[in-house]
């Protein structure tokens, strides 16, 4: 059953509150102070955030913060405490980034009704890969259709993982799992390192992921996100294939084939000059480059550099 | 009822979570953390120095949440993993010492200097993860640390019982609780679903023939820890330098060359491991040093 945070002690004024929200199955763990509040969004995050506006000074803010800058995290639901006088001075929505609010006094029925809302309303809008928790295929369309229509150049970058299915086979698929949610982690936290504005990260499925970045930034998060992943990958391949370069596995015809070990290859498409208008286009010019990318060995990324589009 | 009273301490041990560390390097950190142009590997340098934080970066990534139990022995992979803002609040909720005493100060210095053997000899014998071996050396001691926070009052019998009978602290620690720090440690770091490649040279440190899997890698940390002991870096609680183990010794087949190169090379390397500490206790001690509770 979900797990409710709650950030500051002004709804537990009524203190039925609590009962009726852990009557319906909701465990409530009540925080005080701030650095234990982050400490339990590091080691066992919640799935609500109930925050009271002014929590531990700025507080409030710091947690909000913590909670967005983290793209596993964003879908966690924030609910903001505030005060009559509060609404009478008005919000500022950019300062306070979350997803619904209460006002004092809350009845404890207010309270467990925003919850369920809250819940309702993520399971409605939930694209996302169950294993990664990135956005899929629909909010990776919008995504594309956005930075085409951006005024900023952006970069659609296709990423793809060489060699996964013998990886797969060879290892077995919880390895494998593990695989596609170390190369999400190595692509969220280099976008976000190096290109966090208007980024966006998305998992069309098994080992291919999108991210797209604007343009100017596309280069240097190809080649930290190959040389990061390099770091990471001998941590997913025993150490004897490590040694050997690879490892034996039968190929689709079913004979025995010796793979390279696992790689990255990123095909980058740029958005710029107005040469696209519809995000299939995109995607056309994507699968081209694809191949081009992975016939080349080991990890890389290529650009493509044509200033205008070539239809298939 | 010797173990039922064993028992009782690791149970007490189990809960341990929020170790604390010098303030110091928390308020180096907490600036990096706030300086736009700082990168993760530049905080990652930072962190990997210290045998708490560092404990505490690889329980996260390994955690089940994060996704990769038992996997993650690296500090380098576990940053990539998982990103700058999770290092920040890592930072942000880390706890420091409420009263900085020496020989936590010394306790931090024989970690650090004990990861720099490991380092240095790992890479002199060909191990071919000396990342791996040098993390396990920087936190090998971890279990001290837990025994004085969370057992304050056995911490102090075991305190007075090695001054009064002048034996180890690990022999103190075995009279009082029943287990030592190095039994301590691995049961920890198991807790925390460290990869067994750290968990085992944590256990075995001091008697590395125990060890099953891991034996290469906790024999190097048995001879780190009394190398560093004997060059006088830092200090680990008790002024006897425990026993080389013969065969353990047998099992690195280092020569009297190979001695005298990694002592030179260990030497070089302490400069820096010196300055750095020097920086940390200045660091805590400046008057706009963000004091956090």
């Amino acid at each position: 059953m979900a797990r409710i945070l709650v950030a500051g002690s002004v709804i537990f004024d009524c203190p039925e509150t609590r009962v009726v929200l852990e009557a319906k199955g909701y465990q409530v763990i009540p925080c005080r102070d701030v650095h234990a509040a982050i400490a339990y969004f590091l080691e066992d995050p919640p799935d609500i955030l109930i925050l009271e506006k002014g929590f531990a000074g700025n507080g409030d803010k710091d947690l909000i913060r913590m909670v967005s800058a983290c793209l596993q995290k964003t879908n966690i639901p924030i609910l903001l405490v505030v005060q009559q006088e509060d609404m009478k001075d008005g919000i500022d929505w950019q300062e306070f980034p979350v997803d619904d609010l209460l006002c004092c006094p809350v009845m404890p029925e207010t309270v467990l009704t925003r919850v369920q809302l809250a819940e309702a309303r993520m399971n409605r809008v939930f694209d996302n890969n169950p294993l990664s928790k990135l956005p899929g295929n629909t909010s990776i369309l919008n995504a594309i259709q956005k930075a085409l229509d951006s005024e900023v150049s952006m970069a659609v970058c296709y990423v793809d993982i060489d060699n996964f299915k013998p990886y797969n086979d060879h290892y077995g698929f919880a390895r494998g799992d593990d695989v596609i949610l170390m190369v999400a982690r190595v692509l969220v936290n280099v976008v976000d390192e190096i290109a966090r504005e208007h980024s966006f990260v998305g998992h069309v499925g098994g080992d291919d992921y999108v991210f797209i970045v604007s343009e100017d930034k596309a280069v240097a998060v190809c080649e930290k996100v190959l040389e990061n992943f390099v770091v990471v990958r001998n941590m997913f391949i025993e150490p004897e294939d490590v040694k050997k370069g690879g490892f034996v596995e039968k190929d689709r015809q079913g004979r025995e084939t010796s793979f390279g070990l696992l790689s990255i290859s990123i095909a980058v498409i740029p958005t710029g000059h107005g040469k696209f208008d519809h995000f299939g286009q995109v995607s056309a010019a994507a699968s081209q480059m694809k191949h081009k990318v992975k016939a080349l060995d080991g990890n890389n990324y290529l650009v493509d550099q044509r200033d205008f589009y070539s239809p298939p | 009822m010797e173990d039922a009273k064993r028992q009782g301490f690791k149970a007490a041990l189990r809960e341990t979570k929020n170790l604390p560390t010098l303030p110091g390097i928390v308020v180096k950190l907490t600036r990096m953390a706030d300086d736009p142009d700082s990168t993760t590997e530049q905080m990652g340098r930072v962190l990997s120095k210290d045998h708490i934080l560092a404990a505490k970066l690889l329980m996260l990534v390994n955690s089940a949440f994060y996704g990769f139990p038992q996997r993650i022995s690296s500090l380098s992979s576990a940053m990539i993993l998982l990103g700058f803002n999770v290092v920040k609040s890592l930072i942000i909720s880390a706890s420091i010492f409420e009263m900085m005493e020496k020989q936590d100060v010394e306790l931090w210095e024989h970690s650090l200097g004990c990861a720099v053997v490991c380092n240095v000899v790992a890479k002199r014998i060909g191990v071919e993860e000396p990342e791996e071996v040098s993390t396990a050396g920087l936190i090998h001691d971890i279990g001290k640390v837990a025994i004085k926070m969370e057992l304050p009052q056995e911490y102090a019998k075991i305190t007075r019982l090695m001054q009064e009978r002048k034996i180890t602290m690990r022999q103190a620690e075995l009279e009082v609780l029943g287990l030592d720090h190095a039994e301590a440690g691995a049961w920890l770091t198991k807790i925390w679903n460290l990869p067994p490649r750290l968990i085992e040279p944590i256990g075995c440190h001091h008697d590395p023939l125990q060890a099953k899997a891991e034996q290469l890698s906790s024999a190097i940390i048995h001879f780190s820890d009394i190398l560093i002991r004997g060059m006088g870096y830092g200090h680990a609680g008790d002024d006897k330098v425990p026993k080389l183990d013969k065969q353990a010794w047998e099992l690195l087949g280092l020569s009297q060359e190979d001695i005298d190169q990694v002592i030179d090379e260990v030497e070089e390397k302490l400069w820096e491991v010196k300055g750095f500490s020097l920086e940390i206790q200045a660091e805590a001690e400046a008057p706009d040093s963000a004091a956090k509770s």
